[in-house]
This record gives C-alpha cells, sequence and structure tokens, in this order.
C-alpha cells in the first residue's frame, strides 16, 4: 500500500497542530482572568469555549500526526477533517465579526469605544493557515476520495 | 472500561463460534445467522437486510461504548447493544 | 392542460428524495401535515408536456411494514389514495438495500419509474450500473438523475408520464419459494372471490397476511371469508415466513445485481475515513461539541444584528403609529398591542432561519447521524434518542427554534418527549431576570446562583424526560436502528429551501398565537377594572391596580403568598408569558421605578422582598409557562392543545412546587435570613 502522505503533511500538521492548540489554551487562560500579556498583541479574547474548540481543533492536527509518525495511513484523514474545522470555525467569527459592525452602526450605545478589531481572533487569521493548505492541496483533495465531499463531485 | 461487556453474561448458542452481534469486537466480520427478538424490532432489522447468511463488519463502539456501528451490503448501520443483542451470528475467519 | 396526475415520490431516507422533489417542483411546494399525524408532507406542482402533475413527497422508508408510522403513511397513500404513478428514488450507490423497498412497491402493483439517483457518487467510488439491464430485469423504467444539480429530471418526468400510458403492470417480479407460493395462490383465490378486497393488490395482501401484518389482518377481519383466510394463515408461522420473505427477497435482489453492476467494494471509502475521525474515541465528542458551539454562535451571537434590525424598526413603526393616531387609547392598542405583538412574532425569525440552515447543512452532509451516534448513550439513559441532544442544547439560546428542531427527530414519541422538556433549558430571555435579582439579593455570588439555575433547567428537563417515558408515555420502546449515510455535499439552494419553510411554518403557524396572546395580554392590561374610574388604555389604568391585569393579580395573591410572592410579582409574571424578559420591566413599572433596573434592585433588596422570595421567584420564571412564542411553536409542533397545555400546568405546577419549597423550607429552616 502506497503512503497517502509525506513530509509537507507531517510538517503542516505538526504546525498547525501546536498553534491551534497553543491559541486555545490562550484564550482558556485569559478567559479565567489570568492576564498572560499577549492578549493585545496577539488579538485574543478571553474566551473559554471559544478556546476549548480551537484545542479541539489542535488536537485533531496532533492526533493525525501521531498517527502518521506511526505510519497509518489513514491518519491523514485527521489533517483533513482539521483543515475543515479550522475553515468552519474561520468562516463564523467572519461572520460574526461581520455582524458586530453591522450591528455597531444600528445599536451605537452599546459599542461606544469598540472597534472592529476587538472582533478580529485567531480563529481568522489561523484560518488563513487552512487556506494556505486546502489550496496547496487542492489536487490530492480533488483526486482522493477522502474529501470527494468537499467538492461535491 | 467502557464498552466491553461483562462476561457473566452467556451468549446464546452451543456452538463455540455463536455469538449475538453485541459481544463482537470491532473489526471483526461476522455471518449472520438468525434475528430473534420482539416482533417489530425483528421485522426491522431484517428489513434493513441482516437476513441469514448475510456478512456483517464490526466497524466501531461509539465513543461512549454504546452504540456500534456495523457495515453490511455496502452501507453503514448502527444499533444500539439491546438492539444486536438480538442478532445471532458466527464469526467469520 | 389535458391532464392531470398525481405522483408518489417513494424512498430510503438519506436518498436524494428532497432534492428530486425540489429540482421536479421548484418553489411551488406546500408543507403540510398528513391528516391526523404529525408527520410533515409536502405537496408541489409542476406542469410538464402540458400534463399537470402533483406531487406527494411520501416519508422516507426502507421498507412498508406497520411497525413505523411513516411506514404506514406511505402505503396506505398508495394503497388508499392510489396515485397514477409511484417514482421510487434510488441511492445508485447503495442498491441492494434500496431495491428492498422496489420489491415490496412492485408487489403494490403500482406503476412505478425508477430515479437512479446519484449516479455521480456511483461513479466516483467506482462503480459500474447497466441502466438497460436493470430496466429489463425489473420491467420497470429507470432514469439515471442527479438531484442535487437537476440532472436527469426531464427524462424523469417523462418516463412518468409514458408509464402511465401503458397498459400492464408487473405486479410479480419477485417470487418465493413453492411453499409461500401456494399459500400465497390459495389466499389469493379467496381474496379475489370477495368484493370486498377488490380495492388491494391481492397479491401483496396476501403476502402481508402471511407475514402477520397486524394492519392487514385487521382489515381482514371486517370481511365476510375472514374465517377461510384464517384457516390458511394457520397452515404457516408467519415468523419464519416473515423471514423467508426477506432472506428471499434480498436473494433476489443479489442475483440481479451480479447482473446488473459491477460494485467496487475494495478500498476504505471516504466517508470511513471522516468517519474514523468523527467518531472517534477521544476526539468524536470534542469534535461534536465545538461544532455544536460554531452552530450556536452563529444562530445566536451572528443573529444579533438582525435581531436589532427587526427591533428598531418595529419600535420606530409603534412610535410612529402612536404619534399619528390622535385617539389615545387607539394609539396604545396599535402601538403597545398590535405593532409591538408583530414584531415578537418576527423578531424570533433570524434565529429560526440560522438554526434551521444550519440544521440543513448537519443533515444533508450525513453528520446528524454522527451526532445521534456520538450522543445516544447519553440521551438514552434519560429514556431520549441521540437526536434529542441538539435541540435541548439549542434551548439555551432560545426555546423557539429548540423546539422546532425537535422536527429531526423520527419516532414520534421521543420527538414529544423533546418537545415538552425543552422549555426549561433556561433560554437567553430569562437571563435579565437572574442577572437582576441575583445581583440584587447574592452579590458575590450571583455567578453561582445563575449557574445553579441553568443546572437545574438541565435536570428538569432530562428527569422530566425520565419520568414521562416511564409513565404516560409508556410503551414498546422503539428500536434504534439507524443509518449512517455516506457524506456528501449539502446544496446551498436546499438548505435556503429548508430553512425558508421552517420560517414560513414558524410565521403562519404559530404566528397567529403569539399575536393573539401578545394582544390579549395588552387588552388586560388596558381594560380599567369594574369598579375603578380609569380610562381605556390610559397610561394610569396601564398594568396597574386599577386594570384587569391588576385585579388578576389580586385574585393571584393568596395562590402565590405562600411564595413570598405578593400581587405585584403576579402581575410581572402574567406580563412574563409574552416573554419572559418583560418580567424585569414589568416589576420596575409595577414598584413605581419605571425601567431604571439600578432603583429598582435598590427596592427589591431593601426589603420588598426576602432573598429566599427571590431564589423562588427566579426559579419559577425558570420552570412555569413559557412565553407565547413557545407555546405556539408546541401547539404547532405537537398538533395538539392537550399536550400543550400539559406542558404549561406541568411546568407550572413544578414551579410553584420548587419555589414553595424553597421559600417554605428555607424560612423554616432559618437560610438566608
Amino acid at each position: 500500500m502506497t503512503r497517502s502522505y509525506g513530509n509537507k503533511e507531517i510538517t503542516f500538521a505538526a504546525l498547525a497542530g501546536v498553534l491551534y492548540a497553543f491559541f486555545g489554551l490562550l484564550h482558556i487562560v485569559e478567559g479565567l482572568g489570568i492576564d498572560t500579556g499577549m492578549a493585545g498583541l496577539l488579538f485574543i479574547p478571553g474566551d473559554i469555549l471559544g478556546g476549548f474548540c480551537l484545542l479541539v481543533i489542535g488536537a485533531v492536527f496532533l492526533n493525525g500526526l501521531r498517527e502518521m509518525l506511526q505510519g497509518i495511513n489513514a491518519g491523514v484523514s485527521f489533517v483533513y477533517v482539521g483543515i475543515l474545522m479550522s475553515l468552519i470555525f474561520m468562516a463564523v467569527y467572519l461572520l460574526i465579526m461581520g455582524g458586530n459592525l453591522l450591528d455597531s452602526f444600528l445599536v451605537p450605545d452599546d459599542y461606544e469605544g469598540w472597534s472592529v478589531m476587538e472582533s478580529f481572533r485567531p480563529g481568522i487569521y489561523l484560518g488563513l493557515l487552512s487556506l494556505i493548505g486546502i489550496l496547496y492541496w487542492k489536487d490530492s483533495f480533488s483526486s482522493n476520495e477522502v474529501l470527494v465531499f468537499l467538492e461535491g463531485a | 472500561m467502557l464498552g466491553i461487556p461483562t462476561k457473566s453474561k452467556h451468549t446464546k448458542g452451543h456452538n463455540m463460534n455463536e455469538k449475538t452481534l453485541d459481544f463482537i469486537e470491532p473489526e471483526t466480520s461476522v455471518k449472520v445467522l438468525k434475528v430473534t427478538g420482539q416482533k417489530s424490532s425483528r421485522k426491522r432489522i431484517l428489513d434493513m437486510g441482516l437476513t441469514p447468511g448475510t456478512r456483517v463488519d464490526v466497524i466501531r463502539r461509539a465513543p461512549l461504548g454504546d452504540p456500534v456501528e456495523f457495515k453490511l451490503k455496502g452501507y453503514n448501520l448502527s444499533l444500539r447493544k439491546r438492539e444486536a443483542e438480538t442478532v445471532l451470528v458466527e464469526v467469520l475467519k | 392542460m389535458t391532464e392531470k396526475i398525481t405522483v408518489a415520490l417513494a424512498g430510503n431516507p438519506n436518498v436524494g428524495k428532497t432534492s428530486i422533489f425540489n429540482a421536479i417542483t421548484g418553489s411551488k411546494q406546500h408543507v403540510g401535515n398528513w391528516p391526523g399525524v404529525t408527520v410533515e408532507r409536502k405537496i408541489g406542482k409542476r406542469v410538464y408536456n402540458d400534463v399537470m402533475m402533483e406531487i406527494v413527497d411520501l416519508p422516507g422508508t426502507y421498507s412498508l411494514t406497520a411497525y413505523s408510522l411513516d411506514e404506514i403513511i406511505a402505503r396506505d397513500f398508495i394503497i388508499e389514495e392510489k396515485p397514477d404513478v409511484v417514482v421510487q428514488v434510488i441511492d445508485a450507490t447503495n442498491l441492494e438495500r434500496n431495491l428492498y423497498l422496489t420489491t415490496q412497491l412492485m408487489e403494490l402493483g403500482v406503476r412505478l419509474v425508477i430515479a437512479l439517483n446519484m449516479t455521480d457518487l456511483a461513479l466516483a467510488k467506482g462503480d459500474n450500473i447497466d441502466e438497460k439491464k436493470m430496466q429489463e430485469f425489473l420491467e420497470v423504467p429507470v432514469v439515471s438523475t442527479i438531484g442535487s444539480k437537476g440532472n436527469g429530471i426531464e427524462g424523469l418526468l417523462e418516463a412518468a408520464i409514458d408509464e402511465l400510458h401503458k397498459t400492464r403492470v408487473t405486479e410479480n417480479v419477485f417470487t418465493y419459494d413453492d411453499q409461500i407460493e401456494e399459500n400465497v395462490e390459495k389466499l389469493r383465490a379467496v381474496l379475489e372471490s370477495d368484493p370486498y378486497f377488490a380495492h388491494y393488490p391481492s397479491r401483496w395482501f396476501s403476502l402481508k397476511l402471511l407475514e402477520g401484518d397486524e394492519n392487514i389482518i385487521k382489515k381482514a377481519k371486517e370481511s365476510n371469508s375472514y374465517s377461510e383466510i384464517q384457516k390458511i394463515m394457520n397452515q404457516t408461522d408467519a415468523e419464519i415466513l416473515e423471514a423467508k420473505v426477506a432472506d428471499q427477497r434480498y436473494k433476489t435482489i443479489q442475483t440481479m445485481l451480479r447482473q446488473v453492476c459491477n460494485i467496487n467494494t475494495s478500498h476504505l471509502s471516504g466517508s470511513d475515513m471522516v468517519d474514523r475521525v468523527v467518531t472517534n474515541k477521544v476526539l468524536g465528542i470534542p469534535i461534536f461539541l465545538s461544532l455544536m458551539w460554531a452552530a450556536f454562535e452563529v444562530t445566536f451571537t451572528f443573529g444579533t444584528p438582525f435581531m436589532n434590525i427587526i427591533d428598531i424598526f418595529f419600535g420606530w413603526l409603534a412610535e410612529t403609529a402612536t404619534n399619528v393616531i390622535s385617539v389615545p387609547w387607539l394609539a396604545s392598542l396599535v402601538g403597545e398591542g398590535m405593532i409591538a405583538g408583530v414584531g415578537s412574532v418576527i423578531i424570533f425569525l433570524p434565529n429560526i432561519l440560522l438554526l434551521f440552515f444550519m440544521i440543513s447543512l448537519m443533515e444533508d452532509s450525513g453528520y446528524m447521524s454522527r451526532a445521534a451516534f456520538i450522543m445516544d448513550k447519553v440521551m438514552s439513559k434519560f429514556g431520549l434518542h441521540g437526536k434529542s441532544f441538539i435541540p435541548l442544547v439549542m434551548g439555551f439560546g432560545c426555546n423557539v427554534p429548540a423546539i422546532m428542531a425537535a422536527r429531526t427527530i423520527e419516532d414520534s414519541r421521543d420527538r414529544l418527549i423533546t418537545i415538552l422538556v425543552a422549555p426549561f433549558i433556561s433560554c437567553g430571555a430569562r437571563l435579565p431576570v437572574y442577572i437582576l435579582l441575583a445581583g440584587a439579593f447574592f452579590g458575590r455570588d450571583a455567578g453561582v446562583v445563575i449557574f445553579g439555575l441553568y443546572a437545574l433547567g438541565i435536570m428538569v428537563a432530562v428527569l422530566s424526560a425520565k419520568l414521562m417515558r416511564s409513565t404516560i408515555l409508556k410503551g414498546e420502546d422503539t428500536p434504534f436502528i439507524m443509518e449512517l449515510p455516506s457524506y456528501k455535499l449539502p446544496t446551498l439552494k436546499g438548505s435556503l429551501i429548508h430553512m425558508w419553510e421552517r420560517g414560513k411554518i414558524y410565521l403562519k403557524k404559530a404566528g397567529t398565537i403569539i399575536l393573539i396572546g401578545v394582544v390579549g395580554v395588552w387588552l388586560l392590561a388596558s381594560i380599567p377594572a369594574p369598579g375603578s374610574n380609569g380610562t381605556f388604555a390610559s397610561e394610569e389604568v396601564y398594568g396597574t391596580t386599577k386594570s384587569v391585569i391588576g385585579m388578576i393579580g389580586q385574585v393571584l395573591e393568596p395562590l402565590v403568598a405562600p411564595l413570598g410572592f405578593d400581587w405585584k410579582i403576579a402581575v410581572a409574571l402574567v406580563f412574563g408569558v409574552v416573554a419572559k424578559e418583560i418580567v424585569v420591566g414589568s416589576m420596575g413599572v409595577l414598584y413605581g421605578v419605571g425601567e431604571d433596573e439600578e432603583s429598582l434592585s435598590n427596592i427589591l433588596a431593601a426589603g420588598a422582598m426576602t432573598p429566599l422570595a427571590a431564589l423562588g421567584l427566579m426559579v419559577f420564571t425558570l420552570l412555569y409557562v413559557p412565553c407565547f412564542a413557545c407555546i405556539g411553536v408546541i401547539k404547532r409542533e405537537t398538533g395538539s392543545w392537550k399536550w400543550t397545555l400539559f406542558q404549561l400546568i406541568y411546568g407550572t405546577s413544578l414551579a410553584w412546587g420548587f419555589a414553595f419549597v424553597i421559600y417554605q423550607g428555607g424560612t423554616r429552616m432559618g437560610l438566608l435570613a
């Protein structure tokens, strides 16, 4: 059986896994009211549930990494699902950002001193990584049956 | 541990290979021998294709141990253990 | 237009029947219920080649037994209403099990056309299907379609019209062993000699009798030839026969499949690989919870600006109306009664549309059954189905879309229980009440109190489910037999249609009830109480002791006095049925501090209420009669005033009981004094 993954997949899983898990933890720590000193710079909101979600995405990538390192062929599907989840969250947070912007015009009193960057968060910019991933693996995504459903073919 | 049936329960049948479907470990293939149980659930299970002689692959248990996922006739089906218990099978070597 | 025909659309669940239905009828659909039950019925129209077709979407079924309501509805429609043509939609990637239903439809003696759907996916999977051979074998027209793209629809309609003009209908392609056939023939002879049975397809009816089908036996009992029928039936054992029939149907299908197609079973499919991840022992549940949170955020956070738009618009409209109308009572009726009433119906629309858009994505992609698979163990402990989890979770945002989301649960009893307990999940509208009261009375511990209320809501919901399951909704447990369909890309069009359907149903069916409720409460608050000298709908009357609602409050006072509530709170609770957050505003008005929450909490904490009564009030607000919008959707979804009333009485009794125990018990024990 040929391996359906290579070093690129492994590197990607490691990178995305570590980043998502780390940022997820930062969200949670901030959410518990502990100042990490990184909140302003990295746009990290104190959001325990949102942090949990990023942590889960990180764990999905890292489990894919673990399986690939063990030589389990299907391990790569964790990477694909991880990419899919990170894109879902990116879309959700972009929608919410747009929604908040709209809301700030509707009820300006509730948004005093608010700027749209307050809705900009790691879920959005980390998603760019997956976007690059999906563009890079576009071919394998469409030829590989794993994500036939993504392409709808 | 979750999802592992206790040993105290008996499997039905005389043959060593005859077991009820809820006892089969994932990644095992079996052949259906007979469906017992309540009339309505028996009929439904038969309708879904678990007729005698059908090959069934046990795929996995749900994260909490129940229900269980099977593959048969090219599609995936899940049954709670309570339903799987009514299907008598023979393990394929 | 020359001809008018009825076409019934049959098929297994998850075969793309809805996309075929949408592709045929476009937006010309009517969604209602099958008579007497809450199973949904969709009817659409399409004119093709001068033929006016009425398309009836039958419930998705795997078989046609008498054990499930969906199957009874489907087969009764075919037998009793006799549609001109039945189109069965078949999933080309899953022929064997799909053809099982075909065998039964053929035995029913209907004019059948097969829509071989999702042929693109079958091809991608490496399956090779020879439609021509299949058509020859079955002696039924087979048309290949791709519902999601609308391919093959015209060919399908053409085939349906052609089939109608053929004279012969095949009803016994599938034959069973000699012993069964012999008994079938004997029964057929009896049935065909009795005019009572002329209405029914005799071969199918005979087989069902032999299988011991309860509905069919009941029908036969009403005939004069039942004793004769019974004699023949007694010669066979229904249990053995039923297994044999299923077995032989599948054997025939297998024989046919070997000739007409070449199925690729060798590789691990994409679906299997995705399932390895999303139903993973460790990660499956966290992944599911994350996706739930994403759906929750979109529904409620992203929905907020849209709710504000509606709020602002109706606020403006009410104000304009009040300014324009010079008669004060009429201005109040139009502004505070009717326009506010319509606004309170429409305000829920963004949540409902967004939630159903996402539910549709989950259902159409195939993830919904995985969610049920993952959560079933937890939910079954409380006598519920895995699919009950999503409606209950969505209840934290708003109970209205949550109750509507119970639609996804197939079994009617599981669905009913989920609807009845969903209002106990603490929604967003109750939070302002908690924040005010917990803030005023519990200071630093407010967070713990609020958390406790959410926990209580969950406990009451699941324990009530368990209680109902073991008492009033007892009965044979429905077996859990669920297909995990392969993943598919949901289509935007399909999800939008689904979302819009739900919104329409909500506005039409629940809207009226909500509107009547809101206007009704306005009237109660505006009509001066007998004996008081106020004027109708004037500010000095509205909602005070001088109004009917004030009078009701005073009448109710003895009932709520044991809970430590006075008449003002009773009135606020009556107002709270309009929407729970109104409890706070009404209390402000009644305690004479207007909308200012700060002064309200000061007055309350200064002794208008004891902390125990405040705690009781929060619990009461959580559990008593849900808002009019909830009542409206409960009525619409259960289709019964009896169950709606049951929910109201059950909830209010629980609310009273809890508040009583907290206030009386707490006072006796000297707690929080």
